[in-house]
């Protein structure tokens, strides 16, 4: 691929050598990579590597800090939302200088990211706004060092009770207030149709990403967690149709190595759920490490992956108004966000994924400094005990120097789950 | 799932239930023309003075007479018909539960008619919103009781004829359902005692909030319908249900969202399998709305007849927008 002409030192930059390395490791580690991921391999390489600008039709771009943005409202006033939310060390670095040292690193690589307003890696252009869910305390104080960084920054109210009437109404009412806000920027309605349109277009790729979903539940395994990772990463910043399209692909391959009796993974490769703070490219490092040491990563709850395209809205009477509610309801009734006082849906959550996906053990990731998934670690750790399935706790960040301890750690845990099985085995025998 | 729930599940669930409501509705309401007489134990409201028309009664009718017989009577023969007529609008009951609500019931389907109306004029709808909806909730049983108990009354010498059928007299059934076969007789206050003045004057003004009511509120009257409080408390031996499996459910609250009723449960609670509520009409919008498989389930003899899926979520969803307006 020929290099980008307007940044020809590109890749020599940190974050380039950063975003290489692991690109590398997840393609060239494994064997019988899906043909179908090339689509996505390559948008990584351009992008993150060769610096390419991401390429998008004409429009707004508006920049959102959390699953909680309605997308679905933004695309309806003709905007693109690109998910700010980044993984690069050499970002987290940059941000260190903006935030306390102890702050998580997603936080902090967003605001590394956005200080580069031209050059940051996705590059996406000029945004036109930011929207900045209120969610945990320190997205929250973000917003304000993104406004110092010259970005207009738009604070999406986020109730942090989610079973409650009031929080509700509270929401919705948050919500249709950024409905007004969006035509203030874009000088367009959300109407009926346009919204319609937008709706069926997520729904369309929601759709997609069921279908992979559903794909994993098999045994043995027709594609690996790291791909997947990378496919719901690609979302943040990807044209829509684009993705969709290059997903529908690869569930149809899928299907395929099916039919074929195909498996990803090794055979008896214990199956991880993976939950936590959300792996965003290029911090991939957990997923990585469980895949190369031999586990496969089969339904994840994160908010870069499930958390982020599973729940599906639905409308009753198809008129702004109701509509508007249902997206406002359906960001929040199903989040199984830690930034909420209970955390009871999350750990059903879990528990209905693990029994779905015949999960064998469950990986825990919570960023060093990331407080309420530090916090909920022990209520999770014991539902899971009390369903008898194993957990790995990891508290890490996106330096990569704790990669080597890392690996003898989820060695040591799938070599355990894999004894447990080899006992269950004969004992039953 | 059986071929059946596959059916079911690709069949357009709303357009299914507008037509099965408007044939029972024609059957119900001008049934009679071509004598067709399904009994007097309905348990919905085919209104009895609907006289010329109608194709059966609706139980509250002869229930409230036979409970205000004389005490003497009502605890010999009197008490054996009493029992007749209850075990035969049992019987009616147990086939489809609450889903006569849903389904076959007049009045329910008048209610359903405004709200298409409403929609054609592309009118928002109201809510009564959670406390409301927690304040009233108790007012079917109210009147449940007083129907029952003052026919008692009457019957034990305590209180007039003048209010026989108490019940009757204030239902917006009697007012209204009359009028579909050209009878507006009902539609007049009864001055003859102070009993009937107000009940009867209580009734014209129910009717009234009635239409309003239910031009701006999905099935408004249901939620303070006695019939529907009776329904609750028998439901048990009930063929048709509807079930719930809490592990599977998101609590997206897509269910509560479609819900007429405003039923909160149907979406939070995740214990309860058997999730038909006091206020459900088993309209089953909420298993059309579930995108979650099996979360929410219709079983009729314990056999599977509808359940949640991908699939058919999608495709209503997907049809959803650009057939509103032309939608009945
Ligand atoms: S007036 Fe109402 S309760 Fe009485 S018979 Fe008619 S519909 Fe039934
Ligand atoms: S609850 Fe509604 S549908 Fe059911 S009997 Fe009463 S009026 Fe009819
Ligand atoms: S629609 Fe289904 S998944 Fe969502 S709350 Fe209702 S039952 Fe649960
Ligand atoms: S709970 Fe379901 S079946 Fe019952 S009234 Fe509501 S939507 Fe209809």
């Amino acid at each position: 691929m020929a290099a980008n002409p307007d940044t020809p030192l590109f890749n020599r930059t940190r974050q380039a050598r950063e975003a290489e390395v692991m690109l590398n490791k997840l393609i060239d580690e494994f064997d019988d990579n899906p043909a179908s991921m090339h689509y996505f391999y390559d948008l990584f390489r351009r992008l993150f590597i060769q610096g390419e600008k991401v390429a998008h039709p004409p429009g707004a771009q508006i920049g959102i800090t959390c699953i909680q943005a309605p997308e679905e409202l933004i695309r309806a006033v003709g905007a693109i939302p690109i998910r700010l939310c980044n993984g690069a060390y050499h970002y987290d670095q940059i941000g260190a200088d903006l935030m306390p040292a102890k702050s998580c690193s997603l936080v902090k690589a967003t605001l590394g990211r956005l200080h580069d307003h031209e050059q940051g890696v996705p590059r996406v252009g000029k945004l036109e706004a930011i929207i900045n869910p209120s969610t945990c305390d320190q997205k929250k104080k973000a917003g304000v060092m993104m406004e110092e960084l010259g970005y207009q920054v738009h604070d999406l109210e986020f109730p942090n009770v989610k079973e409650s009437e009031p929080a509700r109404i509270y929401w919705q009412r948050t919500v249709r207030e950024l409905a007004v806000t969006l035509q203030r920027l874009t000088g367009r309605r959300v109407t009926r149709k346009n919204l319609n349109t937008a709706m069926a277009r997520t729904r369309r790729a929601q759709m997609a990403f069921r279908a992979l979903h559903n794909l994993r539940r098999k045994a043995p395994s027709l594609i690996l967690g790291k791909d997947v990772f990378l496919i719901t990463n690609a979302y943040f910043f990807d044209d829509l149709e684009r993705w969709t399209s290059a997903v529908e692909a690869l569930v149809a391959e899928l299907k395929q190595r099916q039919q074929n009796g195909f498996n990803a993974a090794q055979k008896k490769a214990p199956r991880i759920l993976f939950t936590g703070s959300p792996p965003v490219f290029p911090n991939l490092k957990l997923p990585l490490l469980i895949e190369e040491a031999g586990g496969v990563v089969v339904a994840d709850e994160t908010c870069s992956a499930n958390r982020m395209l599973y729940d599906l809205p639905a409308v009753d009477e198809w008129r702004v108004n109701h509509m508007i509610d249902a997206l406002a309801d359906h960001y929040l009734k199903p989040c199984t966000c830690p930034i909420f006082t209970r955390n009871d849906d999350r750990r059903r959550r879990l528990l209905d994924l693990a029994r779905d996906f015949a999960a064998d053990g469950v990986v825990y990731q919570a960023f060093s400094g990331c407080q309420v998934y530090e916090m909920e670690q022990r209520s999770v750790a014991r539902t899971l005990q009390e369903a008898g399935i194993p957990m790995l706790y990891v508290e890490t960040d996106y330096s990569p120097d704790d990669m080597g301890q890392l690996s003898t750690r989820i060695e040591a845990f799938l070599e355990s789950i894999k004894t447990r099985k080899r006992q269950a085995r004969t004992q039953r025998a | 799932m059986i071929r059946s729930a596959r059916w079911v599940d690709r069949i357009d669930l709303q357009r299914f239930r507008f037509w099965v409501q408007l044939t029972a509705f024609v059957l119900l309401v001008y049934g009679g023309y071509l004598a067709l007489d399904l009994g007097s134990q309905l348990p919905i409201f085919s209104c009895g003075y609907n006289r010329e028309g109608r194709a059966g009664v609706c139980y509250l009718l002869p229930l409230q007479h036979q409970l205000a017989r004389p005490w003497t009577q009502l605890f010999s023969f009197a008490g054996i018909g009493l029992l007749t007529g209850f075990a035969t609008f049992l019987l009616w009951f147990i086939v489809l539960n609450k889903g006569w609500c849903g389904f076959i019931c007049p009045l329910g389907t008048l209610q359903d008619w405004l709200t298409a109306i409403r929609k054609r004029l592309g009118i928002r709808y109201s809510l009564y919103g959670e406390r409301t909806f927690n304040r009233l909730s108790w007012v079917k049983f109210v009147l449940l009781a007083l129907l029952l108990l003052i026919p008692l009354g009457i019957g034990g010498g305590f209180w007039s004829h003048d209010w026989g059928a108490p019940f009757c007299q204030i239902c917006p059934g009697r007012v209204i359902l009359p009028l579909f076969t050209g009878d507006p007789e009902q539609l007049t206050v009864d001055f003859s005692s102070v009993g009937t003045t107000l009940l009867t004057g209580g009734g014209m003004f129910i009717a009234g909030l009635f239409i309003a009511g239910s031009f701006f509120k999905k099935r408004f009257f249901c939620f303070f319908c006695p019939m529907s409080a009776l329904h609750y408390l028998i439901a048990k031996p009930a063929l048709l249900k509807l079930k719930k499996e809490g592990a599977k459910c998101t609590k997206c609250g897509n269910c509560f969202n479609v819900c007429d009723m405003e039923i909160r449960a149907i979406a939070d609670d995740i214990e309860r399998t058997e999730i038909m509520t006091d206020d459900c009409t088993l309209c089953l919008k909420c298993v059309a709305a579930c995108p979650e498989p099996g979360a929410l389930k219709v079983e009729f003899a314990r056999i599977n007849i509808f359940e949640a899926t991908e699939d058919g979520f999608l495709k209503r969803m997907n049809q959803g927008a650009p057939r509103d307006g032309s939608k009945p």
